[in-house]
């Protein structure tokens, strides 16, 4: 007898709601699972999860939910906070708002489409993973020249004033002289570049020891009333 | 054939008609009418009158009852409301508030 059967029992898939095919809700409904509409829902469909229209499914009702999919018959409007998805036994009578919105051959769709913001996040956040990356690329540059700098500062002592002027702009070449050693005993090494930088920079710039200055002026000829290159005047003897 | 299942965080507000099973995990208010069998799990909330052929309750069901067959009240659930069927079982431990009517 049927009246001895028990009623059925509980189907396994947790977290799953199923209108069967025999079934006729009049009514809202609200939720945060999946709900599978195989029978006939009237009135409105609210839930955070996927809401699938099966392909006997006949809904009459406004769906809101992240995800719909759609094989079956559909009239109302129909808000997904991710994506509507419109399968080939579709057949929708509303208007879709939502970020992605995808129709299959063969579903029927009549309706306004609104494509809203929100959908395309993650492959923005895509786009700009790249744009961190060279951040991370322009870092140890920076980390270099303050590792030049710090050798430079140990050398200041020993430099003359002459030569401290002539360091700012010479600290970049003996950073790209240098060899990279560890931090013991570059101290000496620097040093010596730093006087080597500082002069030659004298020399350029005319503040030059008198040692320098009488041997450019033995070395100059004498017949010449034009001062030499970077000399004011040639009667220096 | 797939059954009819309410999820347990699902809550319909409205009526519910059929031929077929159907399971209620979650809340259902309104009315239910069915000709086939109602099973109200530990989670279940019915806030409604139904209608069906056999029920069988081991969560909580406020509302009348009237099934053709049969209804069966498990130990652990709460039933307030007036019952009409041929053959009511009540288990131990069953809580129940309202009137009885087994002359079918």
């Amino acid at each position: 007898m049927a009246a001895r059967q028990h009623a059925p029992s509980a189907p396994t898939g947790d977290g799953i709601t199923i209108i069967g095919e025999g079934i006729h809700v009049n009514g809202r409904i609200t939720g945060e699972e999946d709900l599978r509409v195989e029978g006939r829902v009237e009135g409105a469909i609210s839930l955070t999860e996927t809401v699938h229209v099966a392909r006997s499914g006949v809904v009459v009702a406004t769906i809101e939910a992240r995800d719909v999919v759609v094989d079956g018959v559909v009239v109302g409007n129909v808000s997904a906070t991710n994506s509507v998805s419109l399968e080939p036994g579709a057949k929708l009578v509303g208007d879709i708002s939502a970020p992605r919105l995808i129709i299959a051959d063969g579903a029927a769709f009549r309706g306004n489409v609104a494509m809203t913001e929100g959908g395309e996040s993650a492959a923005r956040n895509r786009a700009a993973g790249g744009r961190s990356k060279s951040a991370t690329r322009a870092r140890p540059a920076s980390g270099a020249s303050r590792a030049a700098s710090t050798p430079s500062a140990r050398a200041t002592p020993r430099a003359t004033a002459a030569s401290r002027k002539a360091e700012r702009s010479v600290t970049p070449r003996v950073a790209a002289i240098r060899p990279p050693k560890g931090a013991q005993n570059v101290d000496e090494e620097v040093t010596v570049v730093v006087r080597h930088a500082a002069l030659s920079e004298s020399e350029q710039s005319e503040a030059s020891s008198d040692k320098a200055a009488k041997k450019k002026a033995k070395k100059a000829p004498p017949r010449g009333r034009v001062p030499k290159r970077g000399k004011r005047s040639v009667n220096r003897r | 054939m797939a059954n009819t299942v309410i999820g347990s965080t699902i809550v319909i507000d409205g009526e519910i008609t059929g031929d077929e099973d159907l399971v209620v995990q979650g809340t259902v208010k309104g009315r239910v009418s069915l000709r086939e069998n109602i099973l109200v799990e530990e989670s279940g909330v019915l806030e409604a009158n139904v209608e069906t052929s056999t029920i069988t309750i081991n969560g909580t069901v406020t509302g009348d009852i009237q099934a053709s067959e049969r209804a069966e009240l498990k130990s652990n659930c709460r039933v307030v409301g007036d019952i009409r069927a041929p053959r009511i079982l009540i288990a131990d431990g069953a809580s129940f508030k309202g009137n009885v009517d087994m002359d079918g």
